[in-house]
């Protein structure tokens, strides 16, 4: 990576670490959905980085321009809005922390488990990973040798589709 | 890989003999040619295409339209402009001035940053990515958000209809949108614009020709895409985010100046995109029907080249935007129930078969298209 590409990045995280911190300790909630979304253009940059074109594209359609707007949706319908102070008084902090910690160690064991030659810069299994096309990669291994998770996702997603409109239905 | 240079890289190539030009950087090509495609293309479009569309109108209900300002009122763009920017920039009192100033930002954002993977010709894309026709449909998902929230900041209640309105439009249509344009991708095989360009042929031969006529669903699938991309970018008859007769302006009623003007703007350059993503995907990009520009009997240099290939590209498109801006004199507007019926009820289906059978079209027939097997069973 040259200079100008690590300065890019390293914007790219302190706005997604900024934007997150403020998406969870903003008073306003409709300030946090606005920071959360600018996490989610913030992520979708680091998987430009890591090489992940066609995920990234995923990440700004499917989490910009779907999940926040039903998150905005759901807070617009919501009464006195600027006047609610949201505040967690509950002194729930047990299971918070297992869960914090669980997923500091999955995520940090994954990290560690990286073959080591990619973990430099200017390696050249590295540059040639990052620089090749993922999308054609990514429906071979979906259509083949995770053909049997991928259509269990599937059905799922169809549940919860029926699911939604069996809810919403006309009575 | 890359069958199509980007711009950068071409106005590179072309300077590298001169004298001051050569010693730029690969990065400072890539900002000019950005300011170059934002400045000498988009806005440009954004300000004549409000002129044409008055003039348009006019002539569809017989009258004359805008003839003031200089000969047949062509400057009236500029004019309107001038007056933009020198009015008041008004925030209602009631409202949130964070989110009401935000808001237009995110609107033109999305629309121009689709322009980096457009590709108006062969030697004239901006960067010719692997996801490139992903790449555009998603971010232009950044104008939902920005209507949204301009609508909450202005603390009214016809913005705050109109801006949700936009936004469960656009998240609806996404899906046929997006389901449209996929028969392309299983025909081509790549997100590539570029790609996708040059596999669609010149209808000599080999018999490849534009994706429209691939096979009988890939027509109905250019339709779909066209009506989709006229709900996405909430033109007529699909402006019920607007809808002047219910909700005064609707998302954009408490806009004045320039802000206003930025909603307008980013409203008409998603036409544009709209537009180009359908001349891209369905109707052969920058090529001529029947005509192989590239390799002519006597070569050409690549200037000509990349110049034909950018009026074709823009006479295609321009095209599709007249039929956009004729529609908008033509057709009444839906109502809110049968718009999402329209979508779910109708479009959703349809573009669902569309992309089975085409599956099964490529499936059946090799990946041949209409116009090979009749060339075939008639002995061409």
């Amino acid at each position: 990576m040259t200079n100008g590409m690590k300065l890019v990045l390293f914007g790219a995280e302190v706005l997604t670490v900024l934007c997150a911190l403020i998406a969870t300790f903003h008073p306003n909630v409709l300030y946090g959905a606005i920071a959360l979304l600018i996490t989610f253009l913030g992520v979708a940059v680091m998987y430009v980085f890591a090489g992940a074109d066609f995920l990234a594209g995923a990440q700004v359609i499917v989490y910009v321009g779907g999940v926040t707007i039903l998150i905005l949706f759901a807070i617009m319908l919501t009464q006195w809005l600027y006047q609610m102070k949201l505040r967690d008084v509950g002194t729930k902090l047990l299971a918070p922390i297992l869960i914090g910690a669980g997923l500091f160690y999955v995520l940090a064991k994954a990290l560690l488990d990286i073959n080591p030659k990619f973990l430099s810069d200017n390696a050249e299994p590295a540059q040639k990973f990052l620089m090749t096309p993922k999308t054609a990669l990514l429906g071979e291994a979906l259509l083949g040798s995770y053909l049997l998770p991928f259509e269990a996702i599937t059905i799922l997603l169809l549940g919860a589709l029926v699911g939604a409109v069996w809810i919403a239905r006309p009575r | 890989m890359n069958q199509s240079a980007a711009f950068a890289h071409t106005l590179q190539s072309w300077t590298s003999q001169l004298p001051i030009l050569s010693a730029f950087p690969l990065w400072a090509w890539a900002a000019i040619s950005a300011l170059g495609v934002i400045f000498l293309l988009a806005l440009p479009f954004g300000g004549l295409a409000t002129y044409v569309e008055r003039k348009i109108a006019a002539d569809i209900q017989d009258r004359i339209g805008p003839n003031r300002v200089g000969p047949i009122g062509i400057f009236q763009f500029a004019a309107d402009a001038v007056k933009m920017l020198a009015k008041e920039d008004f925030v209602p009192p009631g409202g949130d001035r964070f989110l009401f100033n935000l808001a237009p930002l995110f609107v033109v954002v999305g629309a121009l940053a689709a322009f980096a993977a457009l590709p108006l010709g062969k030697h004239l894309v901006g960067a010719d990515l692997n996801i490139g026709i992903f790449y555009i449909i998603s971010v232009t998902t950044l104008i939902a958000p920005g209507l949204l929230l301009g609508s909450w900041g202005s603390q009214n209640k016809w913005s705050l209809l109109g801006g949700l309105r936009a936004a469960a439009q656009i998240v609806s249509y996404e899906i046929p949108v997006a389901l449209a344009i996929l028969p392309v991708i299983l025909i081509s095989g790549t997100l590539q614009v570029g790609s996708i360009v040059e596999q669609q042929g010149w209808g000599v031969g080999d018999y490849h020709f534009w994706n429209i006529i691939h096979n009988p669903f890939t027509i109905i699938s250019f339709f779909l895409l066209f009506i989709g991309g006229l709900a996405e970018t909430n033109r007529i008859p699909f402006d019920l985010p607007e809808a002047e007769s219910e909700l005064v302006s609707g998302f954009n009623t408490e806009f004045s100046g320039m802000r206003f003007g930025l909603y307008a703007l980013g409203e008409f350059v998603d036409v544009f995109v709209m537009s180009a993503v359908l001349t891209t995907v369905y109707l052969g990009g920058w090529q001529l029907p029947f005509f192989n520009i590239d390799q002519w009997v006597i070569p050409l240099p690549t200037g000509i080249v990349a110049l034909v290939h950018f009026t074709v590209f823009m006479t295609k498109t321009l095209l599709l935007v007249f039929v956009v801006m004729w529609l908008r004199w033509t057709l009444p507007r839906l109502r809110v129930d049968q718009l999402m019926g329209l979508c779910w009820k109708g479009m959703v289906p349809l573009a669902l078969i569309n992309v089975t059978g085409t599956a099964l079209w490529m499936w059946i027939f090799k990946g041949q298209s209409l116009m090979q097997l009749l060339a075939k069973a008639f002995g061409g």
